[in-house]
């Protein structure tokens, strides 16, 4: 439920602008040109976008990590071997002098941090620690250098990568080999991969944005006709959109002008075959109105039989040529050319004005004085409502026929000042309203026929009664018509004590807006 | 009995005004041109002319500002429109007031009985009225500007008199239209300002910057004095 609306149960929701929707012809065929499957426009663009970014950075940061890694790993290669190689000679040396002990020997070797030393003589293996030992070595890189080849090789000890260099020693019958860590290359290589794991997703992120920058981008000419095309379901059919310097947009916007002109001349010829035809009727109506007053000023002279005859001939007189008036105003409003006539006058004397106004003309000439009060709220006094006052005239006109014709006449009209809103809550968008508000004698409507209510020639299960036949069927549509032409709303709920109850709400003259004459 | 002069092309509509008229005691002429119009009032002229808009050859707007340029008699246009822009036009034309298509007689006969209505409003005081350069006897029903008396029709006359009845007071369109037309609140206040522009003209050194006949923002209007 709009919560602007109150909260009193579902009467709330009918409104007029609500019932709309199903003011045109009933259910109909209509052709429907799919747009797009799926993901949203900016939704497949972002994700293109974002699909293209991910593939091309992970496919560089893969290629800059491969190179890296194997350029990083020839070089290290490169040093150890140099390294094992020295250290082998130093050896070689040292077990040439003779006494030389082995094991201080290994010991005194000089080798990097995370590095060790195995030297393997006359069948005897000697290492400077015991977690690498010759186990450690790989049996295919043991049996290349113990034949007298020199030979490196990767291998994993306890999960840690190492490279292991054998170098044989033949001159004393020795062979030594070396085992270096690679954890801190390892290091290395795992920090650059993440960084391009995190440059890759970045970029990818970044694709995705600028994916959606763009399609917001190219889709903002879109957004352009998605306003222009809302304006003109709203009514405003002068709205054209511009396609600018840009060649791909002219095709559109060359089409959906002329759509909407087409569109906008084809209400025009209806709305001005429907006011041809109410003016053209005026001619008539005029001789028929002049010579039946004629006819009444000499009723005196007719039989019983023709006075009858002329009550009848004058009452639908009377509603024909109302109908005839309806059908202008309606063709007015559907030609958006209404206007507004604006007075700035007091609320309260407006209501009271318009109420007597409605009332029943008798044979004198005369009103006749109305049977309901009018109430004006204590908030009224003071309030300025800017109004073309014969249209509110016409809908108070409306609003008490309407109950005499089909609710037994009016009980009441109240007028409120803006200190509540709908639903009795304190209104929190600023704007002042007046509230008039019109209750009847009749049984209310029920909720399901209220969406209808302000619909043309609606009379919804009204149609069996006898009165109503003396409507024209367009009261109500006109009321919802003209409070609209005014900024206002119409609806109706319940009234307290039974009976419908019709809510006009009007806004308040602004203070600080220009007084013009419309 | 008072003349009236009906300008209508519709041969029936023209009958039946003939009618209903002459049951409320008037004594009709009518005619179903502008050009016909203009030669008989000059020939012989009448109290009140009802003219309608709508008329081949000469049209209402055109026969009512011919008629206006020698004659200050009252003039009601009869149209089938109450659009702004015809109405407008047509009391900018010199028309005092205006009835729609279909009307019924006795809210013309009422309409014809309000202009012709000789006086102004009873409250008024005797003496001249004097602001500006423009004098007002209202007995007489004269206004002189700079000592050379000024043509207006009697709607205007009465407008101004009852403008000068209350100097720098504000008056209401629903009051003005009351008192000058007798119309009740539901009158079209565009009577009201036409009038006023078109007083302006005759009694307003620049008629585009009121001096006297002031325009009250969402009030009304006043005589400043």
């Amino acid at each position: 439920m709009d919560p602007a609306e109150p909260p009193g149960g579902p009467a709330s929701t009918d409104r007029p602008d609500e019932a709309r929707p199903t003011d045109g012809a009933p259910s109909r065929r209509t052709h429907r040109t799919r747009l797009s499957e799926g993901l949203g426009l900016r939704a497949r663009v972002t994700v293109t976008f974002a699909i293209g970014a991910f593939l091309l950075s992970t496919i560089m940061a893969g290629i800059t990590y491969f190179t890296a890694r194997q350029s990083y790993l020839s070089e290290r290669q490169g040093a150890d071997q140099r390294q094992a190689f020295a250290n082998a000679s130093l050896i070689q040396n040292a077990l040439r002098s003779p006494g030389t002990q082995v094991n201080q020997l290994i010991e005194s070797v000089d080798t990097l941090p995370g590095s060790r030393s195995v030297l393997h003589r006359g069948d005897q293996w000697f290492a400077t620690s015991i977690s690498v030992g010759q186990s450690a070595l790989p049996l295919e890189l043991r049996a290349m250098v113990l034949t007298g080849t020199p030979a490196s090789q990767f291998i994993s000890v306890g999960g840690s990568p190492q490279l292991a260099i054998g170098v044989p020693l033949p001159a004393v019958g020795a062979s030594y080999f070396e085992v270096f860590s690679l954890d801190e290359l390892e290091n290395t290589l795992r920090t650059l991969a993440i960084t391009l794991a995190a440059a890759a997703l970045v970029t990818t992120l970044a694709g995705a944005a600028v994916g959606r920058w763009a399609s917001g981008r190219a889709l903002r000419p879109l957004a352009g006709v998605t306003d222009a095309a809302v304006a003109i379901a709203g009514g405003d059919l002068d709205t054209r959109v511009e396609a600018g310097d840009d060649s791909d947009l002219q095709e559109l916007a060359s089409a959906f002008n002329r759509m909407t002109a087409n569109v906008q001349e084809r209400i025009e010829r209806e709305a001005r075959f429907t006011s041809d035809v109410s003016h053209e009727l005026r001619s008539p109506l005029t001789t028929l109105t002049a010579t039946v007053g004629v006819l009444e000023a000499h009723r005196g002279e007719l039989s019983p039989r023709a006075q009858s005859a002329l009550d009848l001939l004058d009452g639908d007189l009377h509603r024909f040529t109302r109908m005839v008036d309806d059908l202008l105003e309606i063709s007015r409003f559907d030609a958006g050319s209404a206007e507004l006539s604006l007075d700035e006058v007091d609320p309260g004397e407006l209501v009271r004005r318009a109420v007597a106004a409605s009332a029943p003309v008798d044979p004198d000439g005369q009103r006749v004085a109305v049977s309901f009060p009018v109430e004006i709220g204590p908030g009224v006094d003071g309030l300025r409502l800017r109004v073309d006052k014969r249209r509110f005239e016409r809908v108070m006109t409306n609003l008490v026929e309407n109950a005499n014709l089909y609710a037994g006449g009016v009980t009441r009209v109240i007028v409120e000042g803006d200190s509540v809103g709908p639903g009795g809550a304190r209104r929190t968008d600023g704007k002042r309203f007046i509230r008039v508000i019109v209750e009847d004698h009749g049984p209310g409507v029920p909720p399901a026929e209220r969406q209808h209510l302000f619909e043309r020639f609606y009379r919804g299960s009204r149609s069996g009664q006898r009165e109503s036949s003396d409507g024209t069927g367009l009261g109500l549509s006109l009321v919802a018509e003209h409070v609209r032409l005014h900024g206002g709303t119409v609806l109706v709920t319940n009234a307290p004590g039974g009976g419908s109850r019709f809510i006009i709400e009007l806004p308040l003259v602004d203070a600080e807006n220009d007084w013009g004459q419309g | 009995m008072s003349r009236i002069l009906v300008v209508e092309d519709d041969e029936r509509i023209r009958s039946s005004m003939r009618l209903a008229l002459e049951d409320e005691g008037y004594e009709v002429e009518d005619v179903p041109t502008g050009e016909e119009a203009v030669d008989r009032f000059n020939d012989d002229p009448f109290e009140l002319a009802l003219i309608d808009l709508m008329l081949p050859g000469m049209d209402g707007f055109e026969t009512c500002r011919t008629l206006r340029r020698t004659s200050t008699v009252p003039i009601i246009m009869v149209t089938a429109r109450s659009d702004t822009h015809d109405v407008v036009a047509g009391l900018e034309a010199g028309a005092d007031d205006y009835v729609t298509k279909p009307f019924v007689a006795k809210e013309l006969a009422a309409r014809i009985r309000a202009l012709l209505r000789r006086s102004r409003t009873d409250d008024a005081p005797e003496s001249v009225i004097t602001f500006g350069d423009v004098e007002i006897e209202p007995d007489a029903g004269v206004v002189r500007r700079g000592g050379s008396e000024v043509h207006c029709t009697r709607t205007e006359f009465r407008l101004l008199c009852e403008l000068a009845d209350h100097p720098g007071k504000v008056l209401s369109r629903e009051h003005l239209l009351e008192k000058v037309w007798g119309y009740d609140y539901f009158g079209d206040g565009r009577l009201v300002d036409v009038h006023v522009r078109r007083l302006r003209t005759k009694v307003e050194p620049d008629p585009a910057n009121p001096r006297f006949i002031l325009t009250v923002r969402g009030m009304g209007y006043k005589l400043a004095v």
